[in-house]
């Protein structure tokens, strides 16, 4: 059997927890060969392949919560207080960049101050740092231009989609409830 | 009948507008105008117009309500340029009149002159009131789209999509349908074929005015082809997706703030949680990091010192006034207080110091201080103290030079 000659490369970021982009060379290795590595990452690890036409990423039967948990507080509050200053935020999500002071500034004046300040990773300024510049950026859901500024890229979406599901949930629910 | 002179009309409609416009106003909001808010408006206006308002025939009375007459209606709605959102059944309407007559005027073609240019001027007529209406619609649509957009009712993320789900279901996709000109079943279409119908007979019909109906038609044809196709781009290009988005971004938004109301109650979306790696694994440093990561952002800790039980110094107030008369006069207070301390347990405070000072108020002792200049320095455990140097003798016994 021929591997994909991105093989290991492939391997190694997802089983990394990475999401790989549509930009990537190896994003397209992968696609081609969907269905071969759908199996081998289910045979060997019990791992789900979810590939999507922008992004490529595993998920496991046990989640790593906090760390998800951490990443959708941070894009919650960021989608809220984008849309209080009457910007569009999915335009800021897909198109613009951010420097690390610009995120200081909406999550120091938000009104979600209180969930902020019990949030290990977005506490303040250095555990923000972290989260964006280490965590996010090693997972591939921004990247950085430079030591101060980022963009986010389409792995943003796992997040925003988890927010429409939320929405549905509630409607169905009010709608039983009447 | 109307006696009045058409000026005169025209006269008390520029005279009255705004009286016209809140009864307009009232009108879009009910359909009609109750009979009371039509006084309430004339009261308010103080404008006793109602005898000109029915003899000009601007309004008619529905029993006992009112309704301005669809001219005027149209005209104000027109000028004012508020339309009321046509639902599609209502432009498709013209879509069956356009198919009809189109239909008649090629069966008949040949026969009776008269009668196709009657037809031929009902489907011109036809074919303005749909491009008429068509483009009344999509002002109307991107309006409320926009008003949607900027949140002009502050209405919540939630009646935000309902309302945009609204538009793009029961207005927007279907008004795209009869646009569509790909589409067969299309008035777009079918504009098309009698375009094409029109331009061939515009230029082989035997009768010429016949010929010149068909040119008309043919140059109405492309004009309206021409505005059509613009509605269609801005409702495929523009308001379609600007709706779409609104409708995305409120989801997205009632979402968040329902996890943002208990985020750990709520499970996240899942993500990869890797497994254990042996020590010798080349990934083993980040995910060390990325774990030990996690808590380097933990409170910060306040270690207390054990301290060893001491006995707790107290000022006996009693004890020392007793101690400081025996040594009466005393040249230097402060001197003399640091030799006190340190004979008790060489451990001399600024609180155990300060507290002796209260001495020096006592009535039966006199204090004289030397000079400014003249000063005594005592160290404490926490500080180097710089304090003036004070005589204490009893009072009314003069000090000893």
């Amino acid at each position: 059997m021929e591997y994909p000659q991105n093989h290991r490369r492939i391997v190694e970021e997802l089983t990394t927890g990475k999401f790989i982009l549509s930009r990537d060379k190896h994003f397209e290795e992968l696609v081609q060969k969907e269905e071969f590595y759908a199996e081998f990452f289910k045979v060997s690890f019990d791992y789900i392949l979810n590939i999507t036409t922008e992004y490529a990423f595993l998920i496991s039967k046990e989640t790593d919560e906090n760390m998800s948990r951490d990443i959708s507080i941070f894009f919650a509050i960021f989608c809220y207080e984008l849309d209080k200053q009457g910007k569009n935020f999915l335009d800021g999500l897909q198109y613009a960049e951010y420097s690390f002071e610009e995120i200081n500034i909406l999550f120091d004046n938000s009104s979600y101050i209180d969930l902020i300040q019990s949030n290990k990773q977005l506490k303040d300024a250095e555990a923000r740092r972290r989260l964006i510049f280490s965590t996010m950026a090693r997972k591939n859901i921004i990247e950085k231009v430079n030591e101060d500024r980022f963009y986010f890229t389409p792995a943003y979406k796992v997040f925003t989609e988890f927010a429409k599901v939320l929405s549905n949930q509630r409607s169905m629910e009010e709608s039983v409830e009447e | 009948m109307i006696k009045a002179e058409p000026k005169t009309i025209l006269s008390f409609l520029w005279t009255y507008f705004e009286v016209l416009r809140d009864l307009f106003d009232l009108q879009q909001d009910n359909e009609v105008i109750r009979k009371e808010a039509f006084q309430a408006v004339l009261h308010q206006h103080k404008k006793d117009i109602k005898l000109q308002l029915m003899e000009y025939k601007i309004v008619r009375q529905v029993n006992d309500d009112y309704e301005l007459r669809d001219v005027y209606y149209k005209l104000i709605e027109f000028i004012l340029f508020e339309f009321r959102p046509l639902l599609p059944e209502e432009i498709d309407k013209f879509g069956n009149a356009i198919t009809e007559l189109f239909r008649k005027i090629k069966k008949g073609v040949d026969s009776d002159r008269d009668i196709l240019l009657e037809r031929l001027k009902a489907l011109s007529v036809q074919i303005k009131e749909f491009s008429d209406a068509v483009e009344k619609n999509s002002i109307r649509l991107l309006n409320e789209t926009r008003d949607l957009k900027g949140n002009v009712h502050r209405v919540d993320y939630r009646e935000k999509i309902q309302k945009a789900s609204f538009w793009i279901e029961y207005y927007i996709i279907p008004l795209n349908r009869i646009l569509d000109v790909n589409h067969s079943q299309s008035i777009s279409n079918k504009l098309l074929n009698i375009s094409e119908f029109a331009n061939q007979r515009r230029l082989n019909y035997d009768d010429e005015g016949v010929r010149q109906a068909f040119e008309k038609l043919y140059h109405l044809l492309i004009q309206t082809n021409d505005d059509v196709l613009r509605q269609s781009k801005i409702l495929t290009n523009e308001l379609l997706p600007l709706i779409e988005r609104i409708r995305t971004e409120s989801q997205i938004l009632t979402g968040w703030i329902e996890f943002l109301k208990n985020p750990y109650r709520v499970t996240p979306p899942k993500l990869l949680k890797m497994e254990l790696d042996s020590p010798y694994s080349n990934k083993i440093y980040l995910n060390t990091f990325e774990y030990f990561e996690q808590f380097t952002g933990s409170d910060d800790a306040i270690i207390d010192d054990d301290q060893e039980e001491t006995e707790r110094w107290i000022f006996k107030k009693k004890k020392y006034k007793e101690e400081l008369v025996k040594s009466l006069p005393i040249v230097n207070f402060f001197e003399w207080c640091n030799k006190q301390l340190k004979s008790e347990d060489k451990h001399i405070t600024n609180e155990k110091l300060f507290a002796l000072t209260c001495l020096l108020f006592e009535d039966d002792l006199e204090v004289t201080a030397y000079n400014k200049d003249a000063t005594v320095k005592i160290k404490t455990e926490t500080a180097n103290l710089n304090v003036p140097k004070l005589k204490v003798t009893q009072n009314g016994i003069p000090a000893e030079s």
